[in-house]
């Protein structure tokens, strides 16, 4: 199989992955509940995981970085804990239901800051339009996970600091792939999944929180701290982490960021930008076939959408996948992305590469693509 | 033997402090806390040597670490330190 479905979930991992996790297995149990060498060893698997996202994302204190099940569970505490029911919110036009239906679950006023695909300036002048002081916070992804397009995270992260506006990052396509600054950027959270590009597993996701900003919980329960109190603890990671962690994940996580940090976010960025470019250059020779990308791949990641004009993007999708090629069609859980983009009434087929995707796939994709246009 | 436990808020802080020690070259162990030292519930210590305290402190204090409590071992009891 050509794994092309990395937006979804990195398929390939480093085996350094999957062993951490067959160990922590057989040696941890939980952090913070108890002081024999099983529950110790989860206490400094974990907390090294913690050190190593906050040297990655630039935060001083590992006491920041809470485990969350995946990026939706992250962007539920962060939006929960910003926005009031009712409240005011603005998003860019690129958002995954992850950011949308919390939002309307909270019945919060949005603005959409939208802007064609590839203009961060449109985008940003959307944002400075938009957020205002009495805004309750701004919610963006820093990479379209239908197009692939990098937002211009700065820039957002700069009005909402002048407009003293809390921000939210959806960083599912970009963590271990952008870097990112989270004190330089002054946002309130960053939420990511530890499945994409982190190279972690799936059931795994991170969130990363800003200082003395209020978080509210969205689960209670016991934390191996306070216990005689009946109140979530007010500091973190506990009053975020209720209940047993998942130590196996965590332990295959941080593998998975060690990974990226021996191969460099830069370098990993520079490969998949390189076969995506392969990809686009060579799906653009195809006839009937829509492709969502600039020359040059120019503000766009390892994230690559098309739409057949002659056949339904579903369709395409299965002939793909009978011809060994995994890819995703439909709607990619991001209706207002395509809505945006103008593809809301037929979705497109989503190609997405990782670290350990190889030129020799790239060329093999193409090829059953020509066949199947013939 | 002569001991003073740093109480922490949680496993988390308990190893943040450790770091910070072992910045400084001091060596410690993390514990659980003897039940009768806390009404906090379940909480964790870190175990250092009397000689280490003043040059602990200092390190745990550069980096804006607090410790809950501190206690001195001695005679088979312990009695708080004011941190």
């Amino acid at each position: 199989m050509i794994y092309l479905d990395s937006a979804a979930t990195t398929f390939q991992k480093p085996p350094a992955v999957a062993a951490a996790m067959q160990r922590a297995l057989a040696t941890m149990s939980s952090p913070g509940r108890g002081g024999h060498p099983a529950a110790m060893r989860a206490a400094e698997t974990a907390f090294n995981c913690r050190s190593e996202l906050a040297e990655l994302f630039s935060l001083s204190n590992p006491e920041q970085v809470v485990f969350t099940m995946n990026a939706t569970h992250g962007l539920n505490i962060a939006i929960k804990s910003l926005v009031p029911p009712g409240g005011k919110a603005v998003v860019s036009g690129y958002e995954h239901n992850a950011v949308t239906r919390p939002l309307l679950a909270l019945g919060a006023h949005v603005s959409v800051a939208s802007g064609p695909l590839f203009e961060p300036d449109a985008i940003t002048a959307a944002f400075d339009r938009l957020v205002t002081p009495d805004t309750d916070a701004v919610i963006c992804n820093h990479i379209s996970n239908v197009f692939g397009f990098i937002l211009p995270i700065e820039d957002i992260a700069a009005i909402c600091r002048r407009q003293k506006v809390p921000l939210v990052i959806d960083a599912s396509q970009s963590a271990g792939v952008l870097r990112m600054d989270m004190t330089a950027l002054g946002a309130a959270f960053i939420a990511m999944p530890g499945h994409k590009g982190l190279y972690g597993p799936q059931g795994t996701g991170v969130l990363l929180c800003g200082e003395s900003v209020p978080v509210r919980t969205l689960l209670e329960g016991g934390t191996g701290s306070l216990s005689i109190h009946q109140e979530m603890p007010d500091f973190l990671p506990d009053r975020l982490e209720a209940g047993t962690h998942n130590m196996p994940g965590i332990a295959g996580l941080l593998e998975g960021i060690r990974y990226v940090k021996r191969r460099g976010m830069d370098a990993i960025c520079l490969r998949e930008r390189q076969l995506t470019l392969l990809l686009a250059e060579g799906l653009r020779t195809i006839p009937d076939l829509r492709i969502y990308a600039l020359p040059g791949l120019c503000q766009q990641a390892g994230v690559l959408s098309v739409v057949p004009e002659t056949k339904d993007v579903e369709v395409l999708g299965e002939e793909l996948a009978e011809r060994g090629i995994a890819v995703r069609a439909g709607i990619h859980c991001a209706p207002f992305a395509h809505r945006t983009a103008g593809t809301l009434e037929t979705g497109t087929v989503r190609l997405s590469v990782s670290d350990f995707n190889t030129p020799a796939e790239v060329y093999r994709t193409l090829e059953v693509f020509r066949g199947l246009s013939r | 033997m002569e001991h003073y436990l740093i109480l922490a808020r949680s496993v988390t802080y308990a190893q943040r402090m450790q770091r910070a020690l072992e910045k400084t070259g001091i060596r410690c162990q993390i514990f659980r806390a003897p039940r009768d030292l806390t009404d906090l519930g379940c909480a964790y210590v870190l175990r250092l040597a009397v000689a280490d305290l003043p040059q602990a402190l200092i390190a745990i204090h550069r980096e804006a670490l607090d410790p809950v409590q501190i206690f001195l071992y001695q005679k088979g009891t312990y009695r708080e330190v004011a941190p």
